[in-house]
């Protein structure tokens, strides 16, 4: 039993994680319908950049954090502006086959650092010894990104819900027209969101490298697993993201806890997600809480 | 005017049959002619070295894939990021045959063709099976199942024993009529070979294009619900769009394990499905001429990259892996420019070198 409890711990580490880093993409595809294929790798150099700051330029962790946070804001702000902008009124698949193309590229310039080919790891900054807990081993890194997570998701949900710009977003969501008739600039907005998925894809790069390591293959695998998250919460549902994220962390925990080792099967956490984002397309398409769409011809 | 089919300078169609024809004038199909006798009969006199011949098979490989995924992405108008899994559904169908009977048997050495056409049915499966979606969904969320299915290809070579965990399965020499096609005549044999399979799959797209469902295809592309309206169903259409990329992709997966001999992991990965999507999109989307410029484009373009990385391998440290740096950056590049700047791709650039020659000297 304790060793279910431990699996169903370190899926909701892992699952919050994913959590924060789907809320990004939701946030570009919400405001501007465009699937961002790069995410994975905005999140690979959040977690790089991070990494950088800390070790190699000597800034304390926390602050280097946030530094991270603010310059992968600006980098994917401005991402947004050289390709993205240009594209605008350009038929969708054409700006999202140039995310395609950027996913590409970014891999590419990660490749020709040496975070590409090496691993790295975090000097520690906590505790080394873990929280046992009923025979539950938690280590402190865990603690604090779960933390973190979960801050930065209640900040998000307020700043969506009350702050003035927040609520523009969500108007050009709804309707781009509308929203620009009352004022608000839609480009500006796309912007916006592009900045602030950068920053969400920063952290939780921040807190995945800080609980597994540098390793480029694994920060590469945990990138395209957020597709199967926001396909299993709805494409543009932030609540959505938060729960599929967790479910997703616990399914993949169970996976590799239960299934790895016993049927001749390895590395099933790495593939249930898949099977799981091909079924819900097939049955379920708008996934747990995505706006249906009606048509009516 | 329509008299004139030699040097007809622009649209003089009077008929739709007219409209509908392969080649829109004999000029046309004059140079269409010459281009593939030069092809043909060119190794007869120059002797290429085994690597550019190499490369040269490769290009062919991939033009028959690019039939495949620009039927999805350039008429279909959906975006697939998994079609290097699909070619190497091809591959590894050949592969495991014969890793299952036997890398010597019959089968694979004498019945090749069979399994060529075995492994494109193969693929084609797959195909329909990932495009099924799209019955259920519109817009975009097709480019997730194609993803998954990458990412369940992959997992299920690199993690199952009966593909040998990734690593390399070997596939026999074929024998053709005079015996076996030995090592140095391989790459040659397979030129023809490829060269004529290119010839009948371009023709064979071509003349779908012409098909009420090649026509169906591109006006579900253009606007679904006006085509649902007219009586087509948009959902089936993009299924059978992604059995015929899955079809085209067997057999260049199919190709490519008989010319390399058999079938590794690392030739199908996410990277290899990016560089088919630059291909297509380079050459031209939409566009049949695109998928021969594409391909050879974005090979001589890989080509480059080797060089380059070996020429500043001696003057930088060693430490840094610039060749898988290289790649991925110059295939994302050349994505995002093409898409910015020329969406049309070298298709476009042909087409308006055609118009200026016909036109010539005059302007216009």
């Amino acid at each position: 039993m304790t060793y279910f409890f431990q699996l169903v711990v370190s899926g909701i580490v892992v699952g919050s994680i994913y959590a924060l880093a789907a809320i990004g993409f939701v946030l570009i595809y919400k405001s501007s319908r465009v699937l961002n294929i790069a995410h994975g790798q905005i999140i690979a150099a959040g977690a790089y950049i991070t990494y950088a700051l800390t070790v190699w330029c000597q800034i304390p962790i926390y602050i280097s954090f946030v530094l991270s946070m603010i310059v992968t804001f600006f980098l994917a702000m401005s991402v947004e502006r050289i390709f993205l902008r240009r594209l605008i009124g350009e038929p969708i698949i054409s700006v999202i086959m140039v995310t395609i193309g950027l996913m590409s590229i970014i891999d590419g310039l990660i490749y020709l650092t040496p975070f590409g080919s090496e691993n790295f790891s975090f000097p520690a900054f906590l505790p080394t010894e873990p929280v046992v807990f009923a025979g539950i081993y938690i280590s402190y890194t865990q603690i604090v990104g779960v933390i973190i997570t979960f801050l930065l998701i209640g900040i998000f949900s307020w700043f969506f819900k009350k702050s003035t710009v927040g609520i523009s977003m969500r108007a050009v969501s709804d309707d781009q027209m509308a929203s620009m008739s009352i004022g608000i600039s839609v480009p500006r907005v796309f912007g916006l969101a592009w900045a602030c998925a950068g920053l969400t894809a920063a952290a939780a790069g921040g807190i995945i490298g800080n609980i597994t390591g540098l390793n480029f293959e694994t920060l590469h695998a945990f990138g395209i697993i957020v597709f199967p998250v926001v396909i299993l919460g709805g494409l543009d549902s932030l609540p959505g993201a938060v729960a599929a994220g967790i479910i997703m962390g616990l399914i993949q925990q169970f996976a590799s806890g239960y299934l790895d080792g016993n049927f001749g099967l390895n590395g099933t956490a790495n593939l249930l997600p898949y099977i799981i984002l091909l079924v819900i397309l097939l049955f379920k398409p708008h996934g747990l809480f995505g706006t249906h769409e009606i048509e009516r011809v | 005017m329509s008299a004139n089919r030699w040097f007809a300078t622009g649209n003089y169609f009077t008929t739709y049959r007219e409209e509908q024809r392969i080649f829109s004038t004999h000029l046309d199909r004059l140079v269409f002619c010459l281009f593939l006798t030069a092809f043909f009969v060119w190794p007869f006199f120059i002797d290429l070295s085994t690597k550019y011949m190499l490369v040269l098979d490769n290009i062919l490989i991939a033009v028959i894939a690019v039939y495949g995924l620009n039927l999805v992405l350039g008429f279909g108008g959906l975006i697939s990021v998994g079609h290097a899994a699909f070619v190497g559904v091809g591959a590894y169908t050949v592969a495991s045959l014969a890793g299952v009977i036997g890398e010597q048997h019959m089968l694979i050495t004498h019945g090749w063709p069979l399994m060529i056409i075995g492994a494109g049915l193969m693929g084609a499966i797959f195909g329909l099976i990932v495009g099924l979606p799209a019955l259920r969904l519109r817009h975009l969320y097709l480019l997730m199942a194609t993803l998954s299915f990458q990412m369940i290809f992959e997992w299920t070579i690199g993690f199952l024993n009966f593909f040998n965990q990734g690593q390399f399965i070997y596939v026999g020499r074929v024998h053709w009529l005079t015996g076996e096609v030995g090592r140095n005549e391989h790459y040659l044999f397979w030129y023809y070979v490829l060269l004529v399979t290119v010839v009948i799959c371009g023709f064979g797209v071509r003349n779908l294009l012409r098909t009420r469902y090649g026509r169906s295809l591109v006006a579900v592309r253009d606007n679904d619900r006006a085509a649902d309206a007219m009586g087509m169903h948009p959902g089936l259409a993009k299924v059978f769009a992604f059995g015929l990329a899955g079809f085209f992709a067997g057999i260049a997966g199919a190709m490519q394990a008989y010319l390399d001999r058999g079938a590794g992991f690392e030739t199908f990965t996410l990277h290899e499905s990016i560089q088919y999507l630059a291909m297509t999109i380079v050459g031209g989307m939409g566009q049949l001429t695109g998928c021969f410029f594409g391909p050879a484009a974005i090979e001589i373009l890989d080509l480059q990259m080797e060089h380059l990385a070996e020429w500043a391998g001696h003057i930088l440290p060693s430490a840094l892996d610039l060749a898988t740096g290289l790649r991925p950056l110059s295939f994302g590049l050349v994505i995002v420019l093409f898409l910015m700047f020329e969406p049309r791709g070298i298709a476009n650039w042909w087409r308006i070198l055609r118009t200026y020659l016909k036109l010539w000297p005059f302007r216009y």
